[in-house]
């Protein structure tokens, strides 16, 4: 019940102050919106808002106590990424003007086609994206009220689908800004009250020595909703339903649904799909000889160190900023915003293993934060950090999904129902703009929820990598090459988002469909194709732009407007947007492709 | 006067406004300050990165090694990358915002005196 109160008072606030400040916006000087007086901290708290989701709320420590601490390579890619974005994106694209990734497309290689291409691989980045944060949304309706998962889905799909819709909590700055205190509040908060009332990481055998999971003192007790195969990695007499059973050390069963009982420190069996560790082994960022092999760890950290700059929803933000210089020092910002939450993941991973055995055998290592807080601290403490862990938890998927969805409706609208349906649709009126955008972001809630459905079964930071890993073998090829290099042309850069997207999806599918844990390189280039599909995204764009005749129009001019320092006054005229306008009004921010100074 | 006013050393803004040649060497040089500095400092950034997760993998010692109960392989995964990050970022943004200026100054020197 405090959990559910926590999660609405969050909510509530999040939409107040997305109606105090469009009212804000409105009554105040045209002045406050038009000179984009946001200071680089608020533009770094509302792209940290947006960019922290249930991935890296839920999805880090459930998968780190999953597969163990390979998965915290994920909170520093996920970090790192706006590295490599600071150093090659984000003061030049702010200068070029265009902030949807067709738009640039399009404007760069001067190419129609591209950005209808563009616009289709944000489709798929964003449909992948909004899976997980739907996911989340369904595991955490279903600890806080008990609900069945696919209630806390197809409710949040229906809320986010219409909060966006109807334009409230839109991408507005300081509504993100807010969600970040909130999430950084609500997973550091509880991680510090429980380490100190623990007194320090329990169980250090467990943790760090030869021990796998075990149940706790007095026994362990889980309630299994369905039949659940499982494999024993120790000899465990156990009870469903009060029968008792013996199962030998190694041994495959499908548990019966119902009430799962271990005696005291027995070893848990665990689900399919995961492996038992022995500390030593779960506490190895990288080993050898189990899932978190070498090139598993590479191909992550390549996959989010360039996936970053190519997600959509991210790239938006960086329109508030004034200008290229602007653009950086907000960048830098987030780098240590993000440091500072990507601290506390791991503290839940970790107590999580000692106090929460029964997610092993469930399989459900997702809701390690949601579920950690009751059972390391009974009693009304441990239920209040749950609610504060509860509202985060809704804040990260919240924010995330309705920065998605914007993005995906925004393109929907704009970049493929004008384009294909009516090539002048830009000369229509802003109310039939309005109504598309609204029709699409209902509509294309439709497809992520349905996948969320059926996605039950895996990890949110895994479904996350591979949009990460899309976006690299897509996006961020057209970006590097694009902003770099005077060669590029329109055909290189639609065989090299083609290839990357089709290499990337293919090996995520296969991956899918042998389902083998990643200990080989084969598996584990499957399950994060990215060291294969961005090099051979990057090879195809080059070769067929070196190959093809057709150069595109007035490179100079758009490299000048990419890289000249606005100290020359040579800029394009700035498109005269606000804050509130760059996000929801997606199509106006099309309409000011820049063309360089003629 | 037409003789002279095609001798006259234009500043490099309005020959980079005009896409001349001259214009063409003056932007192609910016963009390779700005590129390389970019590259030097993804190359530190990517060998600490890259460097982390071979160097955990060559010695296994490391987490042999304890700290406040943590082993250090884990905690070098979990923490002192963050605090990097920002520190080398912050550089490179001082870095980049100075090589704008340098170039902004040598584009708009004081406003030549025109001959009459």
């Amino acid at each position: 019940v405090i959990a559910l109160a926590a999660v609405i008072a969050v909510t509530a606030g999040a939409v107040g102050l997305g109606t105090w400040g469009v009212r804000l916006a409105r009554t105040t000087s045209d002045v406050f919106v038009a000179s984009r007086a946001i200071s680089p901290w608020w533009n770094a708290a509302a792209i940290s808002g947006e960019y922290l989701s249930a991935a890296s709320f839920l999805g880090i420590a459930g998968l780190q106590m999953k597969l163990g601490a390979g998965a915290l390579w994920l909170p520093l890619g996920f970090t790192a990424g706006y590295m490599t974005l600071l150093l090659f994106v984000a003061a030049p694209l702010r200068r070029f003007g265009s902030y949807t990734i067709p738009d640039f497309a399009e404007a760069r290689l001067s190419s129609p086609r591209l950005r209808v291409l563009g616009a289709a691989i944000v489709l798929i980045i964003c449909g992948f994206y909004l899976v997980p944060q739907l996911k989340g949304a369904g595991i955490t309706l279903g600890v806080i009220t008990g609900a069945p998962y696919w209630v806390g889905v197809v409710v949040v799909a229906m809320v986010v689908a219409l909060i966006v819709a109807l334009g409230g909590m839109r991408g507005i700055t300081y509504v993100q800004a807010y969600q970040y205190w909130v999430k950084t509040f609500a997973i550091c908060v509880p991680a510090c009250v429980l380490l100190i009332h623990l007194g320090g990481l329990p169980s250090r055998a467990a943790l760090f020595g030869e021990e796998l999971p075990r149940a706790g003192a007095s026994g362990l007790t889980v309630e299994l909703e369905k039949p659940t195969r499982v494999e024993f990695p120790a000899r465990v007499t156990y009870a469903v339903d009060g029968a008792r059973f013996v199962a030998e050390a190694g041994e495959r069963r499908t548990l019966p649904a119902g009430e799962l009982a271990l005696p005291p420190r027995a070893v848990v069996p665990v689900a399919d799909g995961t492996k038992a560790l022995r500390g030593s082994d779960w506490s190895a960022p990288v080993s050898g000889d189990t899932t978190t092999t070498p090139v598993y760890v590479y191909s992550l950290l390549l996959a989010t160190v360039l996936g970053t700059m190519g997600l959509p929803h991210i790239l938006v933000r960086f329109y508030t900023n004034r200008d290229g210089p602007a653009a950086r020092r907000t960048t830098v910002r987030v780098l240590g915003l993000l440091g500072l939450f990507y601290l506390f993941p791991a503290v839940y991973g970790l107590l999580g293993r000692v106090l929460v055995p029964e997610l092993y055998v469930t399989g459900a290592t997702d809701e390690v934060v949601l579920r950690l807080p009751e059972a390391a601290w009974p009693g009304l403490g441990g239920e209040i950090l749950a609610a504060v862990v509860a509202a985060g938890a809704f804040a990260a998927f919240m924010s995330t999904a309705s920065g998605l969805l914007v993005s995906l409706a925004g393109t929907m609208s704009y970049d493929l129902w004008g384009r294909i349906r009516a090539p002048a649709a830009g000369e229509r009126g802003v109310g039939t703009r309005t109504w598309r955008f609204r029709v699409c972001a209902l509509a294309t809630m439709l497809v992520p929820a349905a996948l969320a459905l059926g996605a039950r079964g895996l990890d949110i930071s895994l479904l996350v990598g591979w949009a990460f890993a899309l976006a690299a073998s897509t996006f961020c090829p057209l970006f590097l090459l694009g902003i770099w290099w005077t060669g590029l042309t329109a055909r290189g850069a639609a065989a090299g988002m083609i290839t990357g997207a089709v290499t990337a999806t293919a090996g995520i599918f296969a991956g899918l469909i042998t389902d083998a844990p990643a200990t080989t390189t084969g598996d584990a280039l499957l399950a994060q194709p990215a060291a294969v599909s961005v090099p051979l995204a990057f090879l195809t764009m080059w070769l067929v732009s070196v190959c093809d005749p057709h150069r595109p129009r007035d490179v100079a001019a758009h490299m000048l407007a990419l890289h000249g320092p606005e100290q020359l006054g040579l800029a394009v005229a700035q498109p005269p947007l606000g804050t509130s306008v760059s996000r929801t009004s997606k199509d106006q921010t099309s309409d000011a492709v820049p063309t360089g100074p003629d | 006067l037409s003789e002279r006013r095609r001798v006259r050393v234009r500043p490099p803004r309005e020959e980079l406004a005009d896409g001349s040649a001259l214009g063409a060497v003056y932007l192609r040089r910016l963009i390779r300050a700005q590129l390389s500095l970019s590259l030097l400092t993804l190359v530190t950034f990517g060998a600490l990165l890259g460097g982390l997760p071979l160097m955990l993998l060559l010695l296994p010692g490391v987490a042999d090694v304890d700290v406040l109960g943590v082993p250090l392989s884990l905690l070098l995964v979990g923490v002192p990358m963050f605090p990097f990050l920002v520190a080398l970022g912050w550089l490179y943004q001082h870095r980049a915002d100075a090589l704008d200026a340098s170039f902004g100054e040598l584009a708009h020197p004081p406003a030549p005196e025109d001959p009459p």
